[in-house]
């Protein structure tokens, strides 16, 4: 790659940086809890992109950054006051200028007539009333040939390293210079401050340049220097002290102005507050001093405490240790099978290895590990879009966007979540007439959050809408033939068959959830990922649906077990205890369905074989292992299978990306010996499990 | 010998672009991603000028143009300072902290050349 | 720096004339105040306004004590450096008057 096209690159993976920092201190602002600084760092990352197009020539990214960084200007200086409408203008704007550099750097296009319509509106929001495009520095006014300058350095200008030969040698670059020293404020030698400053030079330049031209000489010691510039004609009106110019590309620089001087360094320079360069709590590497000396230009690299890496290459190590792990296993099963005595130096060195193994594991999903932060950061333009389709109003607000979840896992929550928000909004959300009408204000709030609980992330999109309209989803259900007309489900149930397949409650498909796509799609999607979708609901109060997935999508801690010949893994994280069942613990109920005692309560049991339909005899309890399992919603049942194998990490092979999405199965694994493995499906089993059990209960109830 | 210049920026890019910038008009280049680092490659290296972001991790403009000030060899080095910021208390900061002069960026390539020559000995 | 057999002091300054060389200069100097000084400006490749100052301080100091001070031999970039500060080498020497 050529290194423009490198920088370009660069250029605009800061430019994401910049525009995400863009939006989140926008939403600040409309929050109400934006500081000054805030406002600076919107500027700042506006003013940042159009700089750097500057530099590669995207001209239409510099014009619309320009006005909107305009319009910023205004709102930090105060001339601008930040109405509702200004916020939402400038929210918008933040939209169209990532439109803008994504088109800039894919070459792509961007709708015209919006960013046209935006400047539009700017223009009629502005104080000024007109837009300002970049314009060069003032033409220079008429110059004059001759200068006379005197100039009387401060002890403090040769203090911050300027030094009055480097500002000589340049004013003889405008034209040929006559000093003469004015040595009269010299000491005697015993008193002289060696780093003090008692010389004025009169200068003359004979020089067709303008006025301009010299201060810029003196651009950087104004404050610490006497300076007057004067001239056969008189100065050219317009540039004063304190002036800013500004040159193409936004160059810029100011005019200080000028320093009350006294015989003595003036004022003493303002305390600086203390500086705190605390290190960082965790000790960066210590880096050697990054060398790109122009003979070695093209070899050296910029050292960095962060590096950006190809994903392509860390998925593929990813993979590797996928197989380094299954490897490993397959050694240590031969080993064991070869008969070798356990604490035999070739067992330790497999047991060391094994440990190397999963710390290698570790180290590599870490590396993939992302915050949730990428993913958050698109929702709240989401939330402006399908408000502004709905004609509803909403307010997102996110916590938790630091969590972190591997970066395969980052990937896939996007669609889900769009669904859910979409769905939030569409369905969740009351029109501002209702939500008035019933006590509530006018605009509704999205709240999204992340967080880790029991070795999973955990999304949660939660709005303070109508919540689930249950009479209606029941009919709906009836209607589409997916429960029977007389079936008793719990309100838990209820709100849950919106994910059932082919189900809408909106009379008509509506474009915003999801385009037509239900949440049964949803759900599926992220089930594929060994996730689970729930929803809960309050009526009048709101909806809160809850996803959860795994931290990652390559490995999983399992038990490994046998049903009827046929081996199984239960992720170790549903497991709560293994037992041996006793038959006087065991009560049938209503033939199908077994409960077990187990401390004072009741669960139901479950013959995995049979519920997978291996078989359809059912094991006898006393005859088998069972393990009580826990699913996501809390709810218990007791797993019975033929043997356990111990515990084992397994790494995930996508069922349903190899085969096919099965019922009970969440993926697939290989294990040591190369045969495959399913994964169960713990919470779909113990769920069917309870419906079941519910059913029988309330047959139960109904005949008696 | 021509003339050498350390960039401190956390910008990657900006680092890239000043490196070339400043490769183009025959200055030899250093680069340190924040303070901390330019006062590290400082140790071993002896820039004829510095230029300098403000807003950058672990070690900010300020504090390192400080530390720069603090060692007696090199209270003469230049120090520009380049950098987004254009608010005058922060200007001011890094003039009482040493800095030699103030460009704010984005920069003209050329004026940073010109400014780097302006202070160069 | 060190006294000539004839009793003339010299004093050789440094490549760097800059803020940080201006203290150990003028110290320079204060040591060797009361007698005739030979300046050795030969490996000058840098000259700054405050060094300036300290040479200017101390023609005037050699002058008020009426002792000779001399511009041995002076690097080009030093020469120049003059030219650019508006110096003349001639105003960093002191003759005393040659009695009749």
């Amino acid at each position: 790659m050529d290194p423009m096209a490198a920088i370009r690159e660069t250029f605009f993976q800061e430019c994401e940086e910049q525009l995400a920092a863009l939006e989140a201190g926008l939403i600040l602002m409309e929050s109400g809890a934006a500081e000054a600084e805030t406002v600076n760092a919107v500027f700042r990352a506006v003013h940042s992109i159009k700089g750097g197009a500057g530099i590669f020539a995207l001209d239409a990214l510099v014009r619309f950054a320009h006005v909107f960084e305009t319009a910023l200007d205004q709102v930090r200086s105060g001339t601008l006051a930040t109405t509702q409408a200004v916020l939402n203008l400038l929210l918008r704007a933040a939209d169209a200028l990532a439109d803008l550099v994504r088109a800039a750097r894919e070459n792509g296009t961007v709708d015209e007539a919006r960013t046209a319509a935006l400047v539009v509106e700017f223009t009629q929001i502005s104080t000024h009333g007109h837009e300002q495009p970049p314009t060069p520095a003032p033409a220079p006014p008429a110059a004059s040939p001759a200068w006379h300058i005197s100039f009387t350095p401060a002890a403090s200008l040769y203090a911050k390293a300027n030094e009055t030969a480097l500002l000589l040698r340049e004013l003889r670059r405008l034209g040929p210079i006559e000093a003469t020293l004015d040595s009269s404020r010299l000491p005697e030698l015993s008193e002289l401050d060696p780093e003090g400053a008692y010389l004025t030079w009169n200068i003359t330049l004979a020089a067709d340049c303008t006025e301009l031209a010299i201060r810029n000489v003196f651009e950087f010691v104004e404050d610490d220097c006497q300076l007057t510039i004067t001239s056969a004609t008189p100065p050219e009106p317009g540039l004063k002290p304190g002036d800013v110019i500004t040159g193409d590309n936004g160059f810029s620089f100011e005019f200080f102005p000028p320093p009350v001087f006294d015989e003595e360094e003036a004022v003493p320079p303002p305390p600086v507050e203390p500086e705190h360069h605390e290190p960082p709590a965790t000790p960066l590497a210590r880096q050697n001093p990054v060398e790109t000396m122009a003979a070695k230009a093209e070899s050296a690299a910029a050292v960095s405490a962060t590096i950006r890496v190809d994903l392509d290459r860390v998925d593929r190590m990813i993979d590797l240790v996928g197989e380094l792990v299954i490897n490993e296993a397959m050694l240590s099963q031969r080993v064991l099978e070869a008969g070798i005595a356990r604490a035999s130096g070739v067992a330790m060195a497999l047991e060391e290895l094994e440990h190397l193994t999963r710390e290698i594991q570790d180290s590599v999903m870490a590396i993939r590990a992302q915050p949730v932060r990428s993913v958050f950061q698109r929702m709240p333009r989401l939330v402006r879009e399908v408000a502004a389709q709905t004609g509803k109003q909403a307010r997102l607000v996110t916590e938790g966007e630091g969590t972190e979840v591997d970066k395969t896992v980052i990937e896939r929550i996007a669609d889900p979540l769009t669904h859910m928000i979409r769905n939030a909004i569409d369905h969740g959300l009351e029109s501002p007439e209702k939500r008035i009408a019933a006590g509530k204000p006018a605009e509704g709030l999205v709240r999204l959050t992340a967080l880790h609980r029991s070795g999973r992330i955990v999304l949660e999109v939660s709005d303070d809408g109508a919540g689930i309209n249950r009479a209606r989803v029941k009919e709906k259900a009836i209607a589409n033939g997916l429960i029977a007309p007389d079936a008793a489900l719990t309100d838990d149930e209820i709100d849950n068959l919106i994910f059932l397949p082919g189900f809408s409650t909106a009379s008509t498909v509506s474009d915003i959830s999801g385009r037509g796509v239900g949440m049964d799609v949803v759900r599926q999607s992220v089930v594929a990922l060994g996730g689970r979708i729930s929803i809960s609901s309050r009526p009048g109060q709101g909806s809160t649906f809850t996803l959860s997935l795994p931290l990652t999508l390559a490995v999983l801690d399992g038990m490994v077990i046998s049903a009827r010949g046929h081996t199984l893994i239960i992720p170790l994280g549903a497991i709560v205890e293994t037992l041996k069942p006793k038959a006087a613990d065991v009560f049938p109920l209503d033939g199908e369905i077994n409960l077990i005692h187990l401390r004072g309560g009741y669960v139901p049991m479950v013959d995995i074989a049979a519920s997978l339909g291996y078989c359809d005899e059912l094991i006898e309890p006393n005859q088998s292992v069972a393990l009580l399992v826990e699913g996501e919603s809390g709810m218990r049942a007791v797993l019975l299978a033929d043997a356990i194998h111990g515990q084992r990490q397994v790494v995930i092979k996508s069922l349903e990306a190899n085969y096919r999405a099965i019922p009970g199965i969440a993926a697939s694994t290989v294990m040591g010996d190369g045969s495959v493995a399913l994964i169960l499906d713990v919470d779909a089993v113990v769920k069917t499990t309870r419906s079941e059990l519910n059913r029988s209960e309330s047959s139960l109830l109904e005949a008696r | 010998m021509s003339t050498i210049v350390l960039t401190v920026d956390d910008s990657r890019a900006m680092r890239d672009m000043l490196r070339h910038s400043l490769l183009a008009a025959g200055f030899r280049v250093l680069q340190a991603e924040d303070g901390l680092h330019g006062l590290e490659v400082l140790e071993t290296e002896r820039p004829d000028v510095i230029v300098t972001d403000i807003n950058m991790p672990r070690m900010d403009g300020f504090g390192f143009i400080e530390a720069v000030r603090r060692d007696e060899t090199r209270r003469s080095m230049p120090v520009l300072v380049l950098t987004t910021e254009v608010d005058a208390e922060k200007k001011n900061r890094a003039r009482a902290a040493g800095a030699t002069g103030w460009i704010v960026k984005p920069f003209d390539p050329i004026k940073l050349v010109e400014a780097i020559r302006r202070v160069a000995a | 720096m060190e006294n000539t057999h004839s009793g003339t002091a010299t004093l050789a300054l440094p490549p760097i004339l800059d803020l940080t060389a201006a203290a150990a200069v003028l110290e320079n100097f204060l040591t060797r105040r009361g007698k005739p000084l030979s300046v050795n400006a030969a490996e000058v490749q840098r000259l700054g306004g405050q060094c300036l100052q300290v040479l200017l301080c101390a023609r005037a100091a050699w002058a008020a004590d009426e002792q000779e001070l001399r511009l041995d031999s002076c690097s080009e970039e030093f020469l120049a450096a003059l030219d650019l500060l508006g110096v003349p080498p001639k105003i960093l020497t002191y003759c005393k008057e040659m009695p009749a």
